[in-house]
This record gives C-alpha cells, structure tokens and sequence, in this order.
C-alpha cells in the first residue's frame, strides 16, 4: 500500500518537473528571442503572457467553444474512420486475394497527403463541418485499417479452424474471436490516427468554419497576438496530451493477454 | 505469414502464388482506375461542377507530359525532395541518441515524458510563425517543420525498441568489458535496428503530410508549391497529376523501408 | 410536368414531348417544328421565344443560343443517366450543386478590409432594405477555398482579387462575371524600417512578398519595380540575385510580418489591415500606398455566376443585389469609423483584429505621412487609404489585362498572351446593374476617387510612379 503511495507520487512529480522543464526552456528561448531588437516585440510568444492570454479566453469562454468544436469535429472523423477501417482492415487481415487487390492503391492513397485532398472536399460537401471532418477522417482511416490488419495477421490461424470445427457462424467468428484478438492492435491504431487526425485539424479548420482550435489559431496568428497563439498551443497540447493518455490507458487495459 | 514458410519448401506453388498475386496487383489498380475514371466521368458530366473535371483520370494523365516536359515535375520532386530529405535526416540525427538515452536511462524517461508527450501533440503545423520568425532562410524553416513532426515517431520507436532488448546481454557485455562504444555498436544498434526502421517508415508518413501544407511558406519550388499554384489557377489536373506523384513517391520510400524491416527481421522469427 | 393553361383541355400527361415526338397531340399541332414550341408548346412565354425559367434541370445561356431552347436532349439524357447512377450512390446531397435558384444572398468574404461593402450590406441590413434576404457572410481563410466554394455555388456573390476571375473566365471557362467594384486603392508597400530602403531602386538584390500571383499588388509592384529599373524575378531565396533585381515570393499575409522582422524578406504589397498591423506591430514602415502610385485603382470586384446574371427572372433580385451594395458603399465612406468599429473584433468580428488596427487601415491618410512623408506623394488627388465606389471603369480593366502580361507569375499564362484587354472590358464586366444601381444613388459620386469633372463613368488611367 505504501509503495503504491510511493510510486503514485514518484511519477507526479516526475509529470510535474518534466512540464517544469519544458516551461524553463520555453521562457529561456523567448528571451533569448527578445534580445534581438527586430524580434523584440515577439516577447509576447513567452510563457507570461500566453498564461495570461490563457486565463483571459477562458474566462470569455472562447477555449470551451474552441475545443468543444474541435472535439465534435474529431470525434465525428475519428468514429467514421474507425467505421470504416476496421471493417476493411479486417477483410484485408482475412482475405489474402482482398489484400493483394487492395494493397496498391491503398498505399497509394495513404501517402497523399490529407490536405491534398482540400478542393475536393470543398467541391463535394455541402457543409464545412462536414469537408472537415471528411479530411479528419481520410487522414485516420489508413493507421487504423493497417493496424487492424496487422493485429489479425498476428491471431493464430488455428483459432479459425477449431472455431469452424465447433459450428461458429461468421457473426460469433468476428465477436468472439476476431475482436477480443484484435482489440489491442486496433487501440495501437486508433492512437496512431488520433495523432494524425489531430495534426490535420489544425490546418483543416481553416475552411468556412467561426469556431475551432484552428480557427482561433489562425485569427491569432492573423492578428499578430502571439501570446493568444501560444496560449492556444499549450490548449492544443494538452488536450492532445489527455487525448493520447486515454488511449494508452485503454491499450494498457487490452494487453494483459499480451504479456 | 505461414504461407510463405510452406512456400518455401515448395517452389512450384510458390511461384503459383507470385503468379497470382501479381495479376490481382494488376486487377487491383484497374479497378481503383475505373473507380477514379467514373467518378471524374461525374464531375465533368454535372454542368455545374464541370468546370472542376481536371481531378478525373484522363485530363490527369494528359497532364503528365506536359509536366515532364517543361521540367516541372523533376524540378519539383528534386526541391521537394532535398527538403523531405534533410528534415528526415535531422529527425533521425536528434531522434535516435534521445530515443536511446529514453530507452536505457529510467530517469531521463521518467523526466522528459510529460514534456515530449506534451509538445509531441502540438500540430506542426502550429509552429509555422515561429519557424519564420526564427530561421531567415526559408528552406530551413520548412526543414525545421518537417524534422519536428518527424523526430517524436523515431523517439519513441528507438525507445520501444531498446526496451525490447533483454537487459541480460547488457550485463553480460559489461562483464565481458565492453566500453560505451562497442556496446553501443554491438549490442544496441544490431537490436534495436527493426524497431528504428519501422519508426522511419512511420516518421516518412507524418512528414509527406507535413510537407505540402509547409511548402506554402514563401518558396517557389516544390511539390506542395506546385500543388497550390496548380489550386490557385484552377488547373485540377496539373493538381491530381502532383498529388499522384506525391502518391507514387511515399509508396516508393515507403516500400524501401518495409524492405529495410524485413532485412533486419530475420531474428525476430515473425515477418 | 405540364401546367394548366388557360383552361386548357389537353391531358395533364407527365411526359415531356421530346423532338421527334409523333403522338396524336404533338402532330396535330401547329408550329412542330419549332424547337421551342416542341418542348412546351402551350406555355406562352416560350411561344413568345423566351428561355423557360421554370425549367428546374438547366437553364444555359450556351445552349439557348445554340439549340433555341434552353434544356439540351443531351442534358436530358445526362440527367437521366446520373440519376440512374445517381440513386446507386450513398447520397444524394454531394455535389453541392445548385438545384432551383436560391434568392437568399450567400456571401464569402476573405478577412481584409477589402470586403467591407459586401460585410456592411448585410450588416446594416440593406439587402434586407432592397427585399432580399441574406445568409450571414462566411470568412474563408484562402483565395483557393473561396474560389472552389463559388465554383461550386456555395456562394452566389463573393469579392476577387481583379485578376482571378479573368483567369477563372478565360483560361477555365468559367462563367463569372465582374458585376461591380468592391472598392478602390486600400494596398501598400511596407518595409523594415531598419532595411534601408527609401525608394524602390532600393530592392536591388532584395526580397519581396505578394499574396498571391493574380493579384493586383504583385502587378502593381512590379509596375513599379521596373519603373525604377529593378527587374522582377522568380528565384529560389538562396540565389544571386543582380544588383537591378528583386526577387518575387508568395507569402500568405499573416507570414508577412513575422518574416520582415526575420529579415527574411525586405519588403511586401498586401491589402489593409496588414499593412497597417505592419506598422503597428512589426516595425514597417509605410513606403508607398498604391492608391497614390495608380489613381483610384481596382483591387477587390464583387463577381456574381453568369447565369444570375443572365437570367431575366433573376434580374430584379440582381438588381436589388448592387443597389444594397452601392448603399452599403456610401454608407461606408460616410461613416469610417463607425464602420471600422463595427467590423473590428471590438464590434460585430467579421474581421478578427482590434479597431485600432482597422480604423488605421480604413482611415490613416495625413499628408505629410507620419514615419514616411514620399509614402504619399501626390498630394492633389484626394485619395484615401480606402475608397469606395462600385463603378468598373473600363480604362482601368483594359489596364490590368495588359499589364498582367508583362508581369512575372508562375504558372501557365499561354491564354494571357491571346487575350484583347479591349474585349475584356466588355465581355467579362456586367454593366448593367451596376449603373442602373449608381444611377439610383447619385451620393456615389462624393466618393474621392470618383472623377469629380466630366462624365463620372469613364476616365483616363493615370499612373504616377
């Protein structure tokens, strides 16, 4: 019980001096900024002021708006991405002849670069929710449908056949077998694309839309206030931050198996 | 893959297998061709988004010599590519001894980790005043974008793969007297050679995606340049012939690399 | 599909009697042959020869003038065949397309100040005013996003940079039109005020920023480069440049400023109120406004689609459209700063910065200029930093065409060379609406960019560098 205590504190503080040392070296850099006198009125890019900047927008509500937005936005991306690339993941994981087709044009498409895709989301969608959380969702789909298809090539194939051997209908193959094997590379990909999903909001958020962390980014980078705009990164950062933790609290729960 | 171990035994179905996963290749992309070919067909049969046909598979093509020809398309690859190229390498210069003092120093990982996750979540391209701000030059501004959102996969996949190493071999190498150097080059490097390639591959991938958007900052070279002159002019087909070099080109690294994987895994057992 | 006519007796069949149609009721019928009657021969106003307005699938100004009637047998077939296809797809609302005219104005505006007659027009309700509804205007962070979004009739009225819709009409075929003038002047060239550089000969071996290719700051300064003998080139930053070059880049403008501090580069032309951010927060320094290089120059025009400008059932809403927008244009030169105020963050934040900021960009014009007295050299125009009026003068889009083809962009410009500015003038400007709107509103001429002797619509260019 009392190591338990230890090792909760240990790493609370080890959380707390890491981002301490992470703030020394931020104001360290901005100072270092404002000696230069041409830089010197971007000071407002240190700590200081983006706490302040920080604390004035929430109390003016513009951060809750901002994450609330963003939040909807990768949420809906991120649950159509997982809608689709586990279902497919899963066939390319199961059919060899789906693969081989598949992979080419996959891998293609997968190195194009989301925000490639801009015009066209702007073409099709009707709204610019929806072409935002279209590019949210065509950056995470391909991290989770190749690490449900790598999490399938690791099951043992002879589960399949003794499922068989016992009469399993495809419908309890995929719930009892496939999903519970499969959960803990499908978290892995799920994290993978949170991290791609949340590197392309920022930009994407730059299309028709009044609120969101990228639209308050980008007003701020548009007005020059800097300390506005950190204040907005040390936002983005945490919450990426939590987001990040989550998942990793949840792969850490779905690999007891592994060990 | 146990296929591929029972083919090895038999090389007749093994070429049996080549054989036929080569014409389902080949079936594949002609179906992603028709698929792009009809909904290209769409756009420019709608008369009011006709005016947007460029993105379909024919005027896409047609582009192509066009590009070749005026030189377009090398003098945008070679740019593009020097920036992708120097970023990656100073992605992996500062990635890899961090991920090895991550990986084999507990207090050092303890420390950094809220700081790295933290910064680690902030998108790249968020950074891009102050990269102008800081680097006079704007190659090297993109560069310094590429390379942050290219060092944390390497970082952490250094780090995962030293954790994999059995700490036996380290004390077994310390009781043979082997210095700092020689274990580094001996015993680290050689095992954690997979895990470090896989975190290439996935670093190549978030720096193609960083790439385009950052090559917006004052040059005029490149593929993401091109890519938005091509926006700018509406010429959607220039646009569609770009991305799809750019489509070409990841897959390419990214093949390279996964051949790497595959060289270095002949110890793990699995492919 | 039919309506009753009259009192007509005939079936009320669904059918549309096709050329080539031989049933009972279309051979006896007088005038068969003629490609109008054919297709609704009861409906008066097509027997009179007009387009029928009613036709939900197409109505295309090419096509009436080719085939006499307004829908196609092609477009039918197309709609047939795409909604046969069409009902295989997931649904039916991609493709933002426009499916039955929407008289609700739907604006999109870049956040500049360049847009402040259309953000007024709604704002102060004078759309509203005229009989016509608006959708609260949508900001768009980039020219491509809002050029896509028009494209695709997201909006139906948009301001441009001058140049864009040129090359959307002649190198895509796109039907836009110029409908009317946004504003005039409203630009500048700002530099370090540490860089040294006095006057243009000065960016010899330098580094300058321009928003974007096809607009009328990099024409401009390149039009003034080369009067001061510096050429302007396209090179990577690292090359050498000649001591009579300067070297072009695009920059978005929040870049702008971060990079003047960086040095990175040593002077840029954008639209207000990056200029006047420059000054306020990046230590620029106002070289020359360009309203003071090229008397009452275009900058922003309002572009409408073609076929809204065609349609003679959607002329009176067009109408009513640029009679909100000159109103909104006097209201605006009358009262600067309460506009100001109210489009700045402090106010209704259309335009994301605080009203010190746009009040300087709508307002600052003393003459000595503070911080750089040749900022404004010729005294006696009476120029503001931003004018407003909507009349496109001929002269000046004769102007920009030609002098778009001597200046340096990347990109495919083979059409450029083509390209008559004469024919220009009158093939992508719509007049009408514009004069009919001013006509109605003779406050318009009050405006200081306005001709104040002789015919207040036209006028000789004058450039004075």
């Amino acid at each position: 019980m009392g190591s338990r205590f230890a090792g909760l504190s240990y790493s609370a503080s080890t959380f707390v001096a890491g981002l301490a040392i992470l703030l020394g070296l931020w104001w360290f850099s901005t100072w270092a900024l404002s000696l230069s006198p041409s830089t010197s009125q971007f000071a407002s890019f240190g700590p200081g002021p983006a706490f302040k900047a920080t604390w004035m927008m929430l109390e003016n509500g513009h951060i809750q708006k901002a994450v609330w937005s963003s939040s909807y936005r990768l949420g809906a991306g991120l649950v159509i991405a997982i809608a689709v690339g586990v279902p497919i993941g899963i066939l390319i994981g199961r059919s060899r002849r789906f693969r081989e087709l598949s992979n080419s044009p996959f891998q293609l498409m997968r190195m194009i670069s989301p925000l490639s895709w801009e015009p066209i989301a702007v073409i099709v969608f009707a709204g610019w929710d929806a072409a935002i959380i279209f590019l949210v969702a065509i950056a995470a789909v391909w991290p989770i449908m190749f690490a449900t298809a790598a999490g399938l090539a690791k099951v043992d194939p002879s589960w399949f056949k003794v499922a068989r051997n016992l009469g399993a209908s495809p419908r309890q193959m995929v719930t009892e077998i496939i999903i519970p094997a499969i959960a803990f590379d499908v978290l892995t990909g799920i994290r993978l694309a949170l991290g791609v999903a949340w590197m392309v909001l920022v930009p994407a958020e730059f299309l028709g839309v009044r609120s969101g962390l990228g639209y308050t980014i980008e007003d701020a980078r548009e007005s020059l206030e800097y300390d506005h705009l950190m204040a907005m990164l040390v936002v983005i950062g945490a919450m990426g931050y939590a987001l990040d933790s989550a998942c990793l609290t949840l792969i850490k729960r779905y690999s007891w198996h592994k060990q | 893959m146990s296929a591929t171990a029972t083919n090895a035994t038999n090389p007749r179905a093994a070429a049996q297998a080549a054989a036929r996963s080569a014409v389902n290749w080949v079936v594949g992309m002609a179906i992603f061709l028709a698929l792009w070919w009809l909904g290209g067909y769409f756009i420019g049969a709608n008369p009011k988004t006709a005016s947007f046909a460029g993105f379909g598979l024919i005027p896409t093509l047609e582009a192509f010599p066009a590009l070749w020809q005026s030189g377009k398309l090398q003098a945008a690859t070679l740019a593009s590519g020097e920036r992708l190229g120097a970023g990656m390498a100073l992605a992996i210069a500062i990635g890899l001894p961090i991920g090895i003092i991550v990986g084999r120093s507990k207090f050092f990982r303890d420390l950094s980790n809220s700081g790295f996750q933290f910064v680690r979540m902030i998108s790249p391209l968020s950074w891009t005043p102050i990269a102008v701000l800081v680097f006079s030059s704007w190659d090297g501004s993109i560069i310094f974008l590429v390379a942050i959102a290219a060092v944390w996969p390497v970082v952490f996949a250094t780090a995962a793969g030293l954790a994999k190493v059995d700490p036996a071999w380290f004390k077994v190498a310390r009781n043979l007297g082997a210095n700092p150097v020689q274990m580094l080059n001996q015993i680290i490097m050689p095992a954690i050679a997979f895990d470090v390639f896989t975190g290439i591959r996935l670093a190549l991938g978030v720096a193609w995606v960083v790439l385009v958007p950052a090559e917006l900052l004052g040059v005029t070279s490149g593929l993401g340049y091109t890519i938005k002159d091509a926006r700018e002019t509406l010429s959607y087909d220039h646009l569609t012939a770009m991305v799809l070099t750019i489509g070409v080109i990841g897959y390419f690294l990214d093949s390279v690399c996964v051949g790497l994987i595959r060289r270095f895994s002949w110890h793990r057992g699995d492919a | 599909m039919r309506r009753r006519r009259n009192g007509s007796e005939e079936s009320q069949s669904p059918l549309v009697h096709v050329y080539g149609c031989h049933c009972s009721s279309c051979e006896s019928m007088p005038g068969r042959d003629d490609p109008i009657t054919r297709l609704f021969p009861r409906d008066p106003e097509v027997l009179e020869g007009k387009p029928d307005p009613r036709l939900a699938l197409n109505h295309d100004e090419r096509f009436s003038a080719i085939l006499g009637t307004g829908v196609s047998r092609r477009d039918l077939l197309r709609a047939g065949s795409l909604a046969a296809l069409g009902s295989l797809m997931p649904t039916g609302a991609t493709f933002a397309q426009e499916k039955k005219f929407d008289p609700t104005v739907r604006i999109g505006y870049l956040p500049i100040t360049d847009a402040a007659a259309l953000l007024v027009a709604h704002e102060m309700g004078f759309f509203k005013k005229n009989g016509i509804e608006s959708a609260p205007p949508t900001l768009i962070r980039g020219w491509s996003p809002l050029v896509e979004a028009f494209a695709s009739h997201r909006f139906n009225l948009a301001h441009m940079l001058i140049p864009i819709p040129i090359w959307m009409r002649y190198n895509n075929k796109f039907p836009i039109k110029i409908t009317a003038w946004n504003h005039t002047n409203g630009s500048g060239i700002i530099v370090h005020k540490d860089a040294g550089i006095n006057t243009p000969k000065d960016f010899g071996g330098k580094q300058f920023a321009v928003p974007f290719w096809y607009s009328i700051h990099n024409i401009i300064s390149q039009k003034i480069m080369r009067d001061a003998g510096i050429t302007p080139v396209i090179k990577p930053q690292d090359a050498k440049l000649a001591p009579n070059e300067c070297n072009f880049i695009v920059l978005q403008p929040p870049d702008m400023p971060p990079a003047l501090a960086a040095k990175s580069i040593h002077g840029y032309c954008v639209a207000e109120p990056f200029n006047a951010l420059g000054e306020l927060r990046a230590s620029g320094k106002m070289l020359r406004m360009t309203g003071d290089v090229w008397k009452g120059h275009p900058c922003c025009v309002v572009v409408m689609h073609e076929a809204d400008t065609q349609d003679p059932a959607r002329a009176q809403w067009a109408q009513s459209v640029h009679n909100a927008i000159v109103e909104a244009q006097i209201h605006l030169f009358e009262n600067r700063e309460a506009m100001a105020d109210m489009l700045s963050k402090d106010g209704k934040n259309y335009l994301p910065f605080p009203k010190e900021v746009v009040r300087r960009a709508m307002m600052l014009y003393q003459i000595p200029y503070p911080g750089n007295p040749d900022a404004i050299k010729n005294k006696d125009w009476g120029a503001d930093r931003i004018n407003f009026q909507g009349w496109p003068y001929r002269s000046a889009t004769e102007l920009v065409v030609s002098d778009l083809k001597r200046t340096v962009i990347t990109g495919d410009a083979a059409f450029l060379a083509k390209l008559e500015p004469k024919f220009v003038a009158d093939d992508l400007v719509n007049y009408t609406f514009i004069k009919n709107a001013l006509d109605r509103n003779p406050k318009w001429k009050n405006d200081r960019s306005v001709p104040s002797t002789g015919d207040p619509f036209t006028r000789k260019e004058i450039v004075s560098l």
